[in-house]
C-alpha cells in the first residue's frame, strides 16, 4: 500500500465522517471525474486535474494535467515535489488535501473547506430582506446628521460670536454666524457686512438703541418723551398681551428697530410704515388736547389741508404765518408781479421775448423757466434776482455813452436820486435822439407802443431833476410798476421802496422735491397763467396732490406713506429728509428698482 | 345568543377593517384641514407690519405651534413600540401623525412669511418639508406596494424563496460535475456569486447587470440550442436548472426591491427628523441669541 486517501465529510449536524481508501499504486489522479483515485466533486477542479507520483526516493511529485494549477502550502503552481514525511497542504479548488506519512504510507486527507455555493452559506436571512446590509442604520444616520447640523449651525456660530464679540471689524472671510442671518442688510448698512457684533452686542439681549446711536449720533427725539408717551394710543387687548410677552423676553418698548426693520433684504432701507405714525397721529388731539398738530392718519383720506408759511405783513423781518390753503392766504412779498401778463402767448411781453430771443434763451413767449431757475439739488428754485431775471426787459438804462449803457442802480433809491440829479446837472435833459439810440429796450404794455424804452417813462421831457425823480418813483415810473413805493414828505427826497421778501420754502413741516416731479409741467400744479397778482399764492392744495398720491395701502398711482414727505427725527429746519435720501430714491425709481412704483 | 353576537361582532370588525388613513371616518383629516384653513385665514386677515415674517408676534405663534407639532409627531417613533387599544390606539395615533404632519406644510410655510434664504432658518424649513414629503412617499408606497408584492410572492414565503435557491444550487452543483472545465466555470460563477449583492442602487432598481447566473444560462443555452437534443446530456440539465434559478432569482430580487421601497422612505424620514430637530434647536437658539 502506497497511498491512503481519507475523505472527510460532515453530516448536517456537523458530525465528521471519515472514509479511508487505500491505493496500492505508485501514482494516483486527482480530478472531478468519478474514476479518479481522489475524486473531488468540485467545479473548480478539472476532470483530471493532477497526477501524484511516488518517486523512488520516497518524494511525491505532483504535476498538473490540464490548464489549471493548484496550491502547495499557499503557493500556486503547476508542478511540485514534496516530501511526505515533512507533510504539506495542497489545495484544489474548494478542497484541502493534507499530505503526511504514516508507516511509510502516504496519507492524503481530503476535506471540502469551501461551501458548495453562496446560497448555502450561513446568512442573516431576516437581514437580507431589509436594507440593513446596504445602508447605514437609521440610528447612525440620525445621529450623524444631527451632530453635523448642531456643530455647523449652532456651535460654530456661537464660537464665532464670542471670538469677535469685542472687535470692531472682523477679517474678510466666511463667518459661521452669517448662517443665522434671516436676510440681507439694507444698503446703508451693507458696510457692516459680516460684523454681526456691531448691532448684536450681547448674547440673548435684543438689539439696543445704543448700537444704533454709536454711529447715528445725530438722531433726534421725535418730541418731548413725556408728550410722546401721552400721545400714544392706549394698547388694545392684543397689544397688551404682546407687550407683556415682549417684556418677559427682555424686549423694551420704543427701540429704533421697532420702526427701522433690518434683515429685510438688500436695497434701500424701507420707509417706515404708515402705521407707526398713524397709531398716534390719527386721533392725537384726543390725548394731547393742547396739540397744535392736526390729526393725520392717511394721506389719501385723513390728512389736513397744507398750511404754507406765508408773509402776512411786510416789515423787517416780515411777519410769517402758517395759514391753511383753504383760507386762501394772501402773501405780502412787497412785489407787484402779474404772472398772467408775463405768461401770455400773444401780448407785448410775448412779442418782446420773441424779439430778444436767442441771447436770453427765450422762445416765442416767456415760460416759467425763463425767470425761475432750479437750485443745483433740483429740490426748489433760486430766488428771483432783478439783474438776472428781470433786467433783460426791465432795463434801468439812463443814457448811452459810447457802447456802454449807464443804468440807475437797482435796490438803492438814494443812489437813484443822486444819479438823476447828477445827470441833469451835467447836461440833461434827455433827448429824443438819445432815447432812440437805446435800441431794443422797449417797455412792454399798451402805452409803450412805438415808444422807446428808457428809465423814466412818458412822453414829457423833464427839464428839472425833481420832476424826473418824482416820475421814476410814481405810477408809470420804472420803480413803481414792480415795487411798493413809500413817498417822502413834501419837500424831501427820501423816496423809499418796500423791501421784497421771497419765500424759499412754503412747506416747512413736510418735504416737497420739485425734481421728483419733473414728469409734470409747472402748470399742472401752479395756476400761474390765470394769476393777475403777486399776492396770490400759487401753491396747489392737497386735492391736486391726491390726483396721484394716496395713502400707503391705496390704489393711487403713487401709494405714499407718511415718511415720503415727513421725517420722524425732528431736525432743525428743512429739509426734513436728508437730500441724499431723495436723490437716491429718484435714481432708483428712474431705473425702476424701487418696487416698480411710479416715481 | 351572546356567543353568536360576540362572533358576529368579531366577524364584523374583521370585515370592516379600516386603514389608519380612514380612521374614525377621517377624523384627523378633518381636524388637520380645519387647522390649515384657520392658519391661512388668520394669515390673510392679520395685518403684520411691515410684512409677514417669522419674527412677528403672529410668526412666533405659528412657529411655536409648529415646533410643538414637530416634537409630538416625532414621538410616533416611541409610541409605535408600545401597543395599546382604544382612543389613542396606535392606529389613531398614526392617523393623527399623517394628517397633522400634512397640516404642518401650511403652518411651517406661513411661519416663514415666504422669506427664504441660505440660512439656518430656511434649512429647518427645507428639512421639515423633506421629512413631510418622505412621509407622503411612505404612505403612497404603503398604499400600492403590498398588492404588487403579494402578487409577486405568489404564496411563497421569504424562507421558501431562499430554500428553493439552496436546493437549485445543490442540484446545479451535482449536475455540473460531468461538465468540461469551461462550462463548469460558468456554473461555478453562478454558484459562488451573491445574487443579491451590489448595494442599494441594484436593490432599488432591480437591475443586476453582472449576474453570473444569467450570463451562465445564456452562454450554455448557446451550446444546447445548437446541439442535438439527447435525453441525458448533462449540459441540457444544467441549462434547465440555470433557467429555474433565473426565475427564482427574478422573483426574489423583485421581492427585495419591493421590500426596499417599503423601507427606504423611512431612511429619509427618520434620520432627517432628527436633523430637523437639531436644525430647530439651532434655529430657535439663534433667534434668541441674536435677538
Amino acid at each position: 500500500m502506497n497511498f491512503l486517501v481519507r475523505q472527510i465529510s460532515r453530516t448536517s449536524d456537523g458530525r465528521e465522517i471519515i472514509r479511508a481508501y487505500p491505493h496500492d499504486v505508485r501514482e494516483i489522479i486527482v480530478g472531478r471525474e468519478a474514476s479518479c483515485e481522489i475524486h473531488l466533486t468540485d467545479l473548480a477542479v478539472e476532470m483530471r486535474h493532477a497526477r501524484l507520483t511516488l518517486q523512488a526516493n520516497g518524494k511525491l511529485e505532483i504535476a498538473a494535467l490540464a490548464g489549471l494549477g493548484f496550491e502547495v502550502d499557499g503557493r500556486y503552481t503547476s508542478q511540485a515535489i514534496i516530501d511526505p514525511a515533512g507533510g504539506a497542504e495542497m489545495r484544489f479548488g474548494g478542497h484541502l488535501l493534507v499530505i503526511s506519512e504514516e508507516d511509510s504510507v502516504v496519507v492524503i486527507t481530503v476535506e471540502r473547506i469551501e461551501v458548495l455555493s453562496d446560497s448555502t452559506k450561513e446568512r442573516d436571512e431576516i437581514g437580507l430582506f431589509t436594507l440593513r446590509g446596504v445602508l447605514p442604520s437609521r440610528r447612525i444616520m440620525a445621529w450623524t446628521l444631527s451632530v453635523i447640523v448642531l456643530l455647523a449651525l449652532l456651535v460654530l456660530p456661537i464660537y464665532t460670536f464670542y471670538n469677535y464679540q469685542n472687535s470692531e471689524k472682523r477679517p474678510a472671510a466666511f463667518h459661521a454666524d452669517s448662517l443665522w442671518s434671516s436676510g440681507s442688510l439694507s444698503s446703508p448698512h451693507a458696510g457692516l457686512g459680516m460684523n454681526c457684533q456691531s448691532c448684536h452686542t450681547e448674547a440673548f439681549v435684543a438689539v439696543r438703541d445704543s448700537s444704533c446711536v454709536s454711529c447715528h449720533d445725530d438722531a433726534h427725539e421725535h418730541a418731548d418723551p413725556k408728550r410722546l408717551k401721552l400721545a400714544k394710543a392706549p394698547l388694545d387687548w392684543d397689544g397688551k398681551i404682546s407687550r407683556k410677552i415682549a417684556d418677559s423676553f427682555n424686549r423694551p418698548e420704543g427701540r429704533c428697530v421697532e420702526c427701522h426693520n433690518e434683515h429685510e433684504g438688500a436695497g434701500p432701507m424701507e420707509d417706515t410704515k404708515q402705521q407707526f405714525c398713524s397709531s398716534c397721529h390719527t386721533d392725537m388731539n384726543k390725548r394731547l388736547t393742547d396739540t397744535k398738530i392736526a390729526n393725520a392718519g392717511d394721506f389719501g383720506t385723513a390728512h389736513p389741508q397744507f398750511k404754507p408759511t406765508v408773509i402776512t405783513a411786510n416789515g423787517s423781518p416780515p411777519k410769517r404765518e402758517r395759514i391753511s390753503l383753504d383760507q386762501k392766504p394772501v402773501e405780502n412779498s412787497g412785489l407787484k408781479f402779474p404772472h398772467n401778463l408775463h405768461l401770455s402767448q400773444t401780448n407785448g411781453v410775448a412779442r418782446m421775448a420773441g424779439r430778444l430771443g436767442k441771447p436770453f434763451d427765450f422762445g416765442e413767449a416767456l415760460e416759467c423757466k425763463d425767470c425761475h431757475v432750479k437750485t443745483p439739488d433740483g429740490v426748489g428754485f433760486k430766488p428771483i434776482d432783478m439783474e438776472q431775471n428781470c433786467s433783460q426787459c426791465h432795463n434801468l438804462g439812463l443814457e448811452k455813452i459810447g457802447n456802454t449803457v449807464r443804468t440807475l442802480r437797482h435796490g438803492d433809491p438814494k443812489m437813484v436820486v443822486a444819479d438823476l440829479r447828477a445827470f441833469y446837472r451835467s447836461g440833461g435833459p434827455y433827448s429824443v435822439r438819445t432815447q432812440q439810440s437805446m435800441e431794443g429796450r422797449r417797455r412792454p404794455g399798451d402805452y409803450a407802443r412805438s415808444q422807446p424804452y428808457y428809465a423814466y417813462f412818458g412822453s414829457v421831457n423833464y427839464s428839472r431833476a425833481d420832476s424826473a425823480i418824482r416820475a421814476v418813483f410814481s405810477k408809470g415810473g420804472a420803480c413803481y410798476d414792480c415795487h411798493t413805493v413809500i413817498a417822502p414828505p413834501a419837500g424831501s427826497d427820501n423816496w423809499q421802496v418796500q423791501k421784497v421778501y421771497q419765500t424759499s420754502r412754503y412747506m416747512t413741516k413736510g418735504w416737497f422735491d420739485h425734481d421728483a416731479h419733473d414728469t409734470e409741467t409747472c402748470s399742472s400744479c401752479h395756476a400761474a397763467k390765470q394769476s393777475g397778482s403777486a399776492s396770490e399764492l400759487l401753491l396747489p392744495g392737497i386735492k391736486t396732490c391726491r390726483t396721484c398720491h394716496g395713502g400707503e395701502a391705496s390704489n393711487a398711482d403713487v401709494p405714499s406713506s407718511c415718511a415720503m414727505c415727513h421725517s420722524f427725527h425732528a431736525d432743525e429746519g428743512a429739509p426734513w429728509v436728508p437730500k441724499y435720501n431723495m436723490a437716491r430714491k429718484r435714481d432708483l425709481s428712474k431705473t425702476g428698482v424701487e418696487n416698480g412704483k411710479a416715481p | 345568543m351572546d356567543r353568536q353576537a360576540a362572533q358576529s361582532g368579531r366577524v364584523q370588525s374583521d370585515g370592516t377593517h379600516e386603514g389608519f388613513l380612514r380612521h374614525a371616518n377621517f377624523r384627523w383629516l378633518k381636524i388637520a384641514t380645519m387647522i390649515s384653513l384657520l392658519a391661512i385665514v388668520s394669515y390673510l386677515i392679520i395685518d403684520v407690519q411691515p410684512r409677514h415674517n417669522g419674527g412677528s408676534w403672529y410668526g412666533y405663534t405659528l412657529g411655536s405651534i409648529g415646533v410643538l407639532m414637530i416634537l409630538w409627531l416625532s414621538l410616533l417613533g416611541i409610541r409605535k413600540r408600545r401597543m395599546s387599544r382604544g382612543h389613542w390606539s396606535l392606529k389613531a395615533w398614526t392617523s393623527a401623525h399623517a394628517y397633522l404632519g400634512l397640516s404642518l406644510i401650511v403652518i411651517g410655510t406661513l411661519h416663514t412669511g415666504f422669506q427664504l434664504g441660505w440660512n439656518v432658518h430656511t434649512l429647518a424649513y427645507v428639512l421639515m418639508m423633506i421629512v413631510i414629503l418622505s412621509g407622503i412617499w411612505g404612505i403612497s408606497v404603503y398604499a400600492t406596494v403590498p398588492k404588487i408584492m403579494s402578487a409577486n410572492r405568489d404564496q411563497t414565503t421569504e424562507a421558501q424563496m431562499l430554500a428553493s435557491l439552496r436546493s437549485i444550487d445543490r442540484q446545479l452543483h451535482d449536475a455540473a460535475q460531468p461538465l468540461d472545465q469551461n462550462h463548469a466555470e460558468l456554473v461555478r460563477g453562478s454558484l459562488d456569486q451573491d445574487p443579491f449583492g451590489g448595494g442599494i442602487i441594484r436593490r432599488m432598481t432591480n437591475r443586476y447587470p453582472a449576474c453570473q447566473t444569467i450570463a451562465a444560462h445564456e452562454k450554455i443555452m448557446l451550446f444546447t440550442e445548437s446541439a442535438p437534443r439527447t435525453r441525458d446530456d448533462p449540459l441540457e440539465k444544467v441549462a434547465s436548472l440555470l433557467g429555474r434559478k433565473r426565475a427564482i432569482l427574478a422573483r426574489t430580487r423583485k421581492h427585495l426591491q419591493l421590500k426596499a421601497m417599503l423601507e427606504i422612505w423611512l431612511h429619509f424620514h427618520v434620520p432627517l427628523t432628527f436633523a430637523l430637530i437639531a436644525a430647530l434647536i439651532a434655529h430657535i437658539v439663534s433667534v434668541f441669541f441674536y435677538w
